[in-house]
């Protein structure tokens, strides 16, 4: 007999085919849902990792001990003398590239108006392991060394009507605390993924920006990437207890991880997605237990005579379990499956979120692709199966403690 | 006594009074007297602005002339501001910044910006020295100050266009110098303190040599303003407040 309780269960699922068709239903939108928040989730934090790493941290930055203390003064001055950091720094094991930075605020003067921006010194050959400026560009090239070049996001320049070979004064805050400006030429437009990059900020070469800013042979940062198979906080460790032993220099030397809140609020929101997964699938379920108690009621005479022919209570729990395992195996594989498709899509067409994020100062790119992720397939399609199957336990276990008698002369 | 007599009496009393009304100073003839003294045909100083905040001391030197009550030009001396200019001419205020290729005119709130990281502000160190075209004024009494007899007056401004709704000053009945400021918002939130250290006498005027300025908006900083030298009265090319001057 027990044998044959799976092609039991199978056939009788088709004895109310709509009823069964519901439950799937209801399983199927469930692992989709999921399948496609879980897809997104994973997107996002995949996505503000490259950038965070690429266009604001590094996987690990080097400061002045106490500039993060003094950040909102703007303090300059508490900066890292590049000749004597920066090949200390590149030279520990696991560096696979490094670049100084130097952040600062910036009034571009225009018409007689000043417009704030955020102005970045770099040095365009080292950013090279960083951020890809040539692919970013729209129009023109990448600022000279030595050279008053400026290259600027692409809605501020459309927002202030900027074009190639304009020229613009920019107005600033030296580290000396004094006040400076220089004028710049705009050689090159770039439309940077984060909508917050293309919309205030302009890059500038470092040595232009050391000379604006006061700062010769300073920079406010140096930014590390680390090489495939290191454990970026141990670098991080690594690079500062170095710095401290040879140079005698204080420094905030930080994995990037460490250093971004967004990003590990994001990793917390992840598993509360997961847990609010498992919920959905609860609320899914609901539909399936409630097939499963109304099939047991139905068949209360079937019951009675399976149980007199011989069949066991587990048989009948068993049996019970079974049709709702293949009910929640159809429902879960249709729906991981059209969640799969809608990623496939999502992928290829992206999620444009560049007027929802229009203000908003994160760190995510305003157009989003999802990308198919197998093990989240996997995991969403098992995690959907086990849950509609653990639910539809509650009523099959109902079926197993019918009385024979009462349950032949049910009507 | 007869009507005559109280005529003779009544006129005898005013005819007496006439003087004590004609020495009683008020407080517009104060500000207009302070503001005299203030103010040169032309002048020319060099000194320096000394700024003490959480970072340390900052010390930038200049050099500065003006031209009666609106004109004056600034330039700074000192290693990491060299070249650089502030103009005043015709109610507008100019910066030049040698690296610039264009000048860059202040306006509005910008005038309120911190010059050089100091307590003092574009406008304070530019500012026109005509107070009663802003300001309407009240003697309140009178103050010891510095051990100096001093006449306590408040200014309250009579538009939104200056950058110290409220201020009190307190001012040497005898020099008409400006021994202690405070600047306030219309509710009476202190926003500045200006006192003088030390005096110099030029041409008969006692004018502020050394002066102390807290910006209260910022915590732990003070900003020493001192002159090294003065000369008034001066013979200066009308060019020097020139846009086109700026520029060379």
């Amino acid at each position: 007999m027990t044998t044959k309780l799976p092609a039991l269960a199978f056939r009788n699922i088709f004895r109310n085919l709509r009823r069964s068709s519901l439950s799937a239903i209801a399983i199927a939108v469930s692992a989709m849902a999921i399948m496609a928040l879980l897809a997104l989730l994973e997107c996002m934090e995949a996505d503000m990792q490259t950038n965070l790493t690429s266009y604001y941290t590094g996987e690990v930055r080097i400061r002045h001990e106490s500039f993060e203390k003094y950040e909102r003064y703007n303090p300059l001055h508490l900066s890292l003398e590049v000749d004597a950091v920066l090949p200390l720094a590149s030279s520990v094991e696991g560096v696979e590239a490094a670049t100084s930075r130097i952040n600062f605020p910036a009034n571009l003067y225009l018409n007689g108006k000043n417009n704030g921006a955020l102005g970045v010194g770099v040095d365009f050959a080292t950013e090279v392991a960083f951020i890809d400026f040539p692919s970013l560009l729209t129009e023109g090239r990448i600022p000279q060394e030595g050279k008053n070049e400026l290259l600027i996001g692409a809605i501020l320049a459309h927002e202030l009507r900027l074009n190639i070979n304009d020229k613009v004064t920019v107005l600033t805050s030296t580290a000396l605390r004094g006040s400076n400006a220089m004028t710049f030429e705009i050689v090159g437009i770039a439309s940077f993924p984060v909508g917050g990059l293309s919309s205030k900020t302009l890059y500038i070469p470092l040595d232009r920006a050391q000379y604006l800013l006061r700062m010769p042979g300073q920079t406010q940062e140096i930014l590390l990437q680390v090489a495939e198979g290191f454990k970026e906080q141990e670098v991080a460790q690594e690079v500062k207890s170095l710095l401290t032993t040879s140079l005698g220099l204080e420094t905030e030397t930080k994995a990037w991880k460490d250093l971004n809140m967004m990003y590990s609020l994001l990793s917390i929101a992840k598993l509360i997605y997961y847990v609010m997964a498992g919920v959905f699938f609860i609320l899914g379920s609901t539909v399936i237990i409630n097939t499963t108690m109304m099939v047991i009621y139905e068949r209360m005479r079937e019951i009675g005579t399976l149980g007199a022919l011989g069949m066991q209570g587990k048989e009948l729990t068993r049996l019970f379990l079974l049709e709702g395992s293949f009910i929640s195996m159809a429902g879960s594989t249709v729906g991981t499956l059209i969640g799969l498709i809608i990623i496939a899509v999502l992928g290829k067409v992206g999620l444009n979120f560049t007027e929802a994020m229009s203000g908003v100062d994160m760190e995510i790119s305003s157009i989003l692709y999802p990308q198919v992720n197998w093990w989240i397939a996997l995991f969403v399609w098992f995690y959907a199966i086990l849950i509609a199957t653990l639910s539809t336990l509650i009523p099959s276990r109902r079926a197993s403690k019918i009385q024979i008698v009462e349950a032949l002369r049910y009507v | 006594m007869s009507n005559r007599t109280r005529l003779v009496a009544v006129t005898l009393v005013c005819l007496l009074c006439i003087p004590f009304s004609l020495a009683a100073i008020t407080a517009e003839d104060i500000i207009r007297t302070m503001d005299g003294m203030q103010t040169f045909e032309t002048s020319y100083s060099n000194g320096s602005i000394k700024t003490t905040d959480r970072f340390g001391v900052k010390e930038s030197t200049f050099k500065a002339w003006s031209q009666g009550s609106s004109d004056s030009l600034i330039e700074f001396t000192s290693t990491a501001e060299r070249g650089q200019k502030i103009l005043r001419t015709k109610g507008s205020l100019y910066l030049f910044y040698p690296d610039a290729e264009e000048l860059i005119r202040l306006q509005g709130a910008a005038l309120r910006q911190s010059m050089l990281g100091s307590d003092i502000s574009y406008e304070d160190m530019t500012e026109e020295k005509n107070t009663l075209d802003d300001y309407t004024v009240k003697l309140d009494g009178s103050e010891l100050v510095n051990g100096r007899d001093c006449h306590v007056l408040t200014l309250t401004a009579k538009t939104r266009q200056v950058a110290y709704p409220i201020q009190k000053i307190w001012v040497d009945k005898e020099t008409y110098l400006v021994w202690k400021a405070s600047y306030s918002t219309a509710q009476g939130r202190l926003l500045k303190e200006m006192q003088v250290l030390s005096t110099i006498v030029v041409e008969g005027r006692t004018l502020p040599k050394e002066s102390r300025i807290e910006d209260k908006m910022k915590r732990d900083s003070a900003t020493i303003m001192a002159l090294d030298t003065l000369e008034v009265n001066i013979p200066l090319d009308r060019k020097i407040f020139t846009l086109e001057n700026l520029t060379w």
